[in-house]
């Protein structure tokens, strides 16, 4: 049960206790328990699954799709720490790999400066507030990455300038990032609860 | 020491001592021997299996499993009386890892407590295989599957093949070596499943229901392996509820609120009487009376005064006052044949799942009169769960009409809407006028498509998985909210829905908390609350327990009291009598249909009764193409119900596939046609092992991502030829059809396009070619655009290749071996590939489940696409929240799976792959650097 000890915010105090009483010390306990690790697979699976659901939120600017993977790296932070996190948003792109080499990259970076700081602030402050300042953290350190990321990907892609892709800045990435981390953000924060109360099941 | 397992005083509790799942059970099973454990839910007896198979430790007892003496704790002072063990652990599925305070088992008492070592010993002889077989497999390939325990256990390649061999054929599975399991049929699966842990060489084989998820055919096929395993000298625990299982055990152990009431030696003349969890393990026909144990469940009796009873209205007095103004029972018993009192009228449909080889559906015909209850039975793959999304328009047949409730869910202009007319104007059916006319059905509009979801309710298979909200409540009234109905109004739907399933006393419960018996009944009456006219349910009471399988029959009759029209697809025959007035037997396919109906009186454990019933539904429909439309007015009045086999005018393919394809994505397709073709689609290369597929994964995954890194820097003509020679050698090497290539990356095309028209607008140098509007186009914009979407095309083929040529396991496996040189940083790169190789496997059933609950909360008009921001985001949480719980309680099963399997942190392990670079790979790999050199010195030039 050294997932779900982590998760509790709001029905037990955080107990350090790794395992439940019903271990037998072989595999289900300790930080790479079976259980750990089946958790990461699904959601990391998760991730797979619903980075592939993509679309474009802004109209016109193909190359910008949401997809709703980041939300899962945001729970698996949550819920299981910073690690996870990070597990969640460099292993749920790799389907994307060789597909679209650089734009994966970038998807990554982003996914990881999204949760992985959320994570770290949360864990530090398990309440609303901690997981809403750790939201917005994450949110304004993804902006950035996935700002600079476009200037330097998306001329390898189309033949444009840094610099004309610097002047799509405020029209199209800058609110498209922000809509996208607006959304993940909210969604997040009300689906978080449930998903504890299954964990800790 | 003769004992398979010694377990003494047993206490063990789910909520730190509150109340007890097991109290004081001793049990020894003896070497050899062949035990079911049954009881009810709850009785503990899952988790009784858990401990003899050495996945969990108990609270308090004494246990030795195979010689090792894995537990010792003195029993605590058991002041805590044992009360109430059903509630918390409901079902069998659900009893997972409860949270427990630390003080059950830590207090000062005697032993040593669990000792891993002992446990780690023990568990390398015991074999563990669980209900839902999904989730016991690993990866895809059933070899590598099997493979995964023995390379645990760290056996050498030699031991590992001869090992997957034998457990192959002990399950009759040799011929599947190559196939992906996870696109198997259930029994199938399970049996790769048993393999599995037959590879390791257990001892003892302990399975908790492993038969729970399949259908008859296949659960006698299970049954008949485990004979074999048990004729052969292998210990056998199993945890059952059917009693021709139970029959077959050499002792049966019986569990009640977590203690052993009966222990006896089985012989097949006296079964064991279950609360027969599933009803066709209930013998209505010899007793007339279902036993029910210690549940409540008034409304059972037989079939037959149940039937004689529904013309006069004998349903509860608090239940007349709900739902719509009621239909006429009377008039319904006459059996009033007019067309406008057809509530689904189904009219030559034909439906082929995209990417599939096979037709689910083949020119079916189906009508089911307004009020009726008609019970959908037939084999698994017959198209039973097709048919019932199609009628909820969650598909669209590719030919035929479909309406319901006289909207016109599909109306194909060469078939009428309703079949019945055309029979009368033309007698012989002759429809050749409107063949020209074969175009793709038409299908309902945005505003029809709102009044359909408002009046069809459909309760998929599990439809506990679309369950999302705080409270069972607010759950429930999810439906009538999206209906924008007043909150009074919505209130009072909550509360007649919940009314009518008992469960008001669950109403601020979280859905989660509840067992999996009672997350059914709250899902359903989350679909009652929108009061359909015309009910649709996929084997609403699978792997429910009797109280539960009771309460949505009652509600059904209810139903039907109140003039709903009911269409329940069902496996239990018992189940169809007891609630249908008609059953519908959908035949597998077309080549079995002179021996459809036997072999599904086969699978419903046939009966005389039933064979009878069969020649009467032959005899009274003969050869005719469509029956159903004839039937209605015998239906309500007959005495039992009458079986009519609906056949199908063309021939297809004969194959096994598993019912909850249907439910997959079109995107994932999971149908397979396993008996004739070994996986060639999925697995291309296994098919060919060309020069590429045979390239070490390693080699492979570094030389094509550099390439494809480096195609960016294509900026010349010559680069670009020199990049596409390349690359055709490549495909030309890995032996792949181009055109399936082309396939495999066709979603590409319009994105080519896309960026290619971005590139023109964004040059501007060159000659100016054409004028659009202020936007010059000139012949450098249209050079670069060409370039740039061919080098992209190049990257997209390559990345093809890759993944057609490399299998999931080679992929994590190459990739494990590429991060191995992190784990002297610390890294855990063992477990990580681990968690990629099992996330590969689990994302085809994720996506699958994810269109089941998109599907089953549209039903509930449910969408992110429409209404308000607020709606949108309730919506959108009605969709995450569910794909997160089938995330966790996959994972929980999955869980307890590799704890089966010996795999531990850090564990030694060997590799049936063996990674090994060739000189075909040292070859490749330098001719990949060759060409990025070239590639970058050609501008240089």
């Amino acid at each position: 049960m050294s997932v779900s000890s982590h998760t509790t915010n709001t029905t037990s105090a955080t107990s350090s206790r790794p395992d439940n009483a019903h271990s037998t010390g072989v595999a289900d306990s300790g930080r790479w328990s079976t259980r750990r690790i089946a958790m990461y697979a699904l959601f990391v699976a998760l991730a797979m699954a619903t980075s592939f659901v993509e679309f474009p939120i802004i109209p016109g600017i193909q190359w910008l799709k949401y997809d709703p993977s980041g939300i899962v790296a945001l729970i698996a932070g949550f819920a299981f720490g910073p690690a996870a996190a990070a597990i969640v948003s460099v292993l749920g792109f790799v389907p994307h790999l060789f597909m679209d080499p650089w734009g994966t990259l970038m998807a990554v970076l982003v996914a990881l400066f999204l949760s992985v700081p959320a994570a770290i602030i949360y864990r530090r402050n398990r309440t609303r507030n901690g997981a809403i300042i750790g939201l917005i953290v994450g949110a304004v350190c993804a902006l950035a990455v996935a700002i600079v990321g476009n200037l330097i990907v998306t001329p390898i892609y189309a033949h444009m300038t840094v610099a004309q892709v610097a002047a799509l800045i405020v029209p199209a990435l800058l609110p498209f990032n922000l809509l996208k981390f607006v959304i993940h953000g909210v969604v997040t924060f009300l689906i978080y609860k449930p998903i504890t109360t299954l964990l800790d099941k | 020491m003769n004992d398979a397992a010694d377990l003494t005083g047993i206490r063990y509790s789910y909520d730190g001592g509150v109340s007890w799942a097991l109290d004081g059970v001793d049990l020894t099973v003896q070497a050899g021997e062949y035990l079911c454990l049954t009881g009810t839910n709850g009785s503990g007896k899952s988790t009784l299996a858990r401990l003899i198979a050495g996945l969990a430790a108990p609270d308090a007892g004494d246990i030795t499993l195979l010689g090792h003496h894995v537990f010792s704790l003195g029993t605590s002072d058991g002041s805590v009386a044992s009360t109430d063990s059903a509630d918390k652990n409901g079902s069998a599925t659900d009893e997972d890892d409860s949270p427990d305070d630390a003080t059950a088992g830590s207090t000062a008492e005697s032993g040593f407590g669990a000792n891993p070592a002992e446990y780690r010993a023990a568990r390398r002889g015991i074999g563990a295989v669980f209900q839902n077989p999904e989730d016991q497999l690993v990866t895809t390939i059933s070899e590598d599957d099997v493979a995964f325990g023995p390379e645990n256990l760290g056996l050498d390649r030699s031991s590992i093949g001869s090992r997957i061999d034998e457990s192959l054929n002990a399950v009759d599975m040799a011929a599947h070596r190559f196939d992906d399991p996870t696109r198997m049929s259930g029994g199938q699966q399970q049996r790769v499943a048993i393999a599995g842990m037959l590879a390791m060489h257990p001892s003892m084989l302990v399975l908790d229901e492993p038969t729970a998820m399949l259908d008859p055919a296949a659960r006698a096929e299970v049954m008949r392996i485990l004979d074999d395993l048990h004729a052969q000298g292998t210990t056998i625990v199993h945890v059952t509820h059917h009693d021709d299982e139970v029959s077959r055990a050499t002792r049966v152990v019986r569990l009640e609120h977590g203690r052993i009431v009966a222990d006896a030696a089985s012989s097949p003349s006296a079964p064991v009487v279950s609360a027969g969890q599933v009803p066709s393990a209930i013998s209505t026909k010899q007793s007339g009376h279902i036993i029910s144990t210690e549940h409540r469940s008034p409304v059972i009796s037989t079939e037959r005064s149940e039937r004689r009873n529904l013309p006069q209205a004998t349903t509860p007095e608090d239940f007349s006052t709900s739902l719509r103004s009621a239909r006429n029972d009377d008039d319904m018993a006459s059996g009033n044949n007019t067309t406008a009192d057809d509530a689904i009228v189904v009219s030559h449909v034909t439906y082929q799942y995209p990417g599939a080889d096979i037709l689910a559906l083949d020119d079916l015909s189906l009508t089911v009169k307004a009020g009726e209850v008609v019970a959908i039975m037939g084999e698994n793959g017959a198209g039973k769960s097709t048919l019932a999304r199609l009628i909820c328009a969650l598909e669209k047949p590719q030919h035929g009409s479909i309406s319901v409730a006289g909207i016109p869910v599909a109306t194909d202009p060469s078939v009428p809407a309703d079949s019945r007319t055309i029979t009368a104007e033309n007698p012989d059916g002759s429809q050749s006028h409107h063949i020209h006319t074969r175009r793709s059905p038409r299908t309902l509009g945005r505003k029809q498509r709102e009044t359909l979801r408002r009046t069809v309710g459909f309760v998929m298979q599990h439809p506990e998985r679309q369950l999302f909200a705080d409270t069972v409540a607010e759950d429930v009234a999810y439906g009538p909210r999206n209906q924008r109905l007043s909150e009074s109004e919505v209130s009072a739907r909550v509360d007649e829905a919940m009314r009518l399933l008992h469960i008001e006393d669950l109403a601020d419960r979280s859905p989660f908390s509840l067992s999996g018996g009672q997350q059914r009944l709250a899902a359903i009456a989350g679909v009652i609350a929108c009061r359909p006219k015309v009910l649709v349910m996929d084997e609403p009471t699978a792997s429910l327990d009797a109280a539960a399988t009771a309460r949505i029959h009652e509600l059904i009759r209810t139903l039907r009291a109140q003039g709903v029209t009911v269409l329940i697809i069902t496996h239990s025959f018992d189940e169809a009598q007891a609630v249908a007035y008609r059953i519908v037997m959908l035949p597998a396919n077309a080549s079995d249909r002179g021996s459809s109906v036997p072999s599904v009186a086969r699978a419903a454990s046939t009966s005389n009764k039933f064979a009878a019933q069969e020649n009467r539904g032959h005899r009274e429909h003969g050869s005719s193409s469509v029956a159903p439309e004839q039937y209605p007015s015998a239906g309500p009045v007959t005495q039992s119900p009458s079986i009519v086999p609906v056949e199908r005018s063309s021939s297809v393919i004969s194959t096994e596939r598993r019912e909850r394809s249907n439910l997959s994505s079109p995107d994932i397709p999971t149908d397979s046609v396993q008996r004739d073709i070994t996986s060639t689609s999925a697995h291309p290369a296994r098919a060919a092992s060309s020069f590429i597929a045979k390239l070490d994964p390693r080699v492979k995954m570094v030389a094509f991502l550099a390439m494809m890194f480096t195609a960016f820097a294509i900026n010349t003509p010559a680069q670009l030829a020199l990049g596409a020679a390349l690359v055709a050698g490549i495909v030309t090497a890995s032996r792949i059809n181009p055109l399936r290539l082309l396939a495999s990356v066709h979603m590409f095309l319009t994105m080519f396009v896309v960026m290619g028209a971005l590139n023109i607008f964004f040059v501007r140098t060159g000659t100016t070619l054409a004028q659009l509007g202020p936007i010059p186009i000139t012949d450098d914009g249209v050079t670069i655009a060409i370039l740039y979407a061919l080098r992209f095309a190049l990257v997209i083929i390559l990345g093809a290749v890759m993944l057609e040529t490399t299998t999931p396991t080679e992929l994590t496996d190459g990739f494990g071996s590429l991060l191995s040189p992190l784990s002297k940083l610390g890294v855990h790169t063992q477990e990580i590939a681990l968690v990629m190789s099992l996330a590969l496997r689990f994302l085809p059933t994720l996506g699958a489940e994810a269109k089941a609950i998109a599907d089953a909360q549209a039903a509930r008009s449910g969408s992110i696409e429409t209404g308000s921001p607020t709606a949108r985001l309730k919506a959108m949480t009605a969709l995450c929240v569910p794909m997160f719980a089938g995330a966790i309680r996959h994972a929980d099963n999955l869980s307890l799976a590799l704890d089966a399997r010996c795999y531990e942190e850090g564990v030694r392990r060997t590799h049936w792959h063996e990674l090994r670079i060739r000189p075909a790979d040292l070859a490749f790999a330098t001719i990949t650097v060759i060409y990025i050199a070239v590639l970058v010195a050609l501008p240089l030039i």
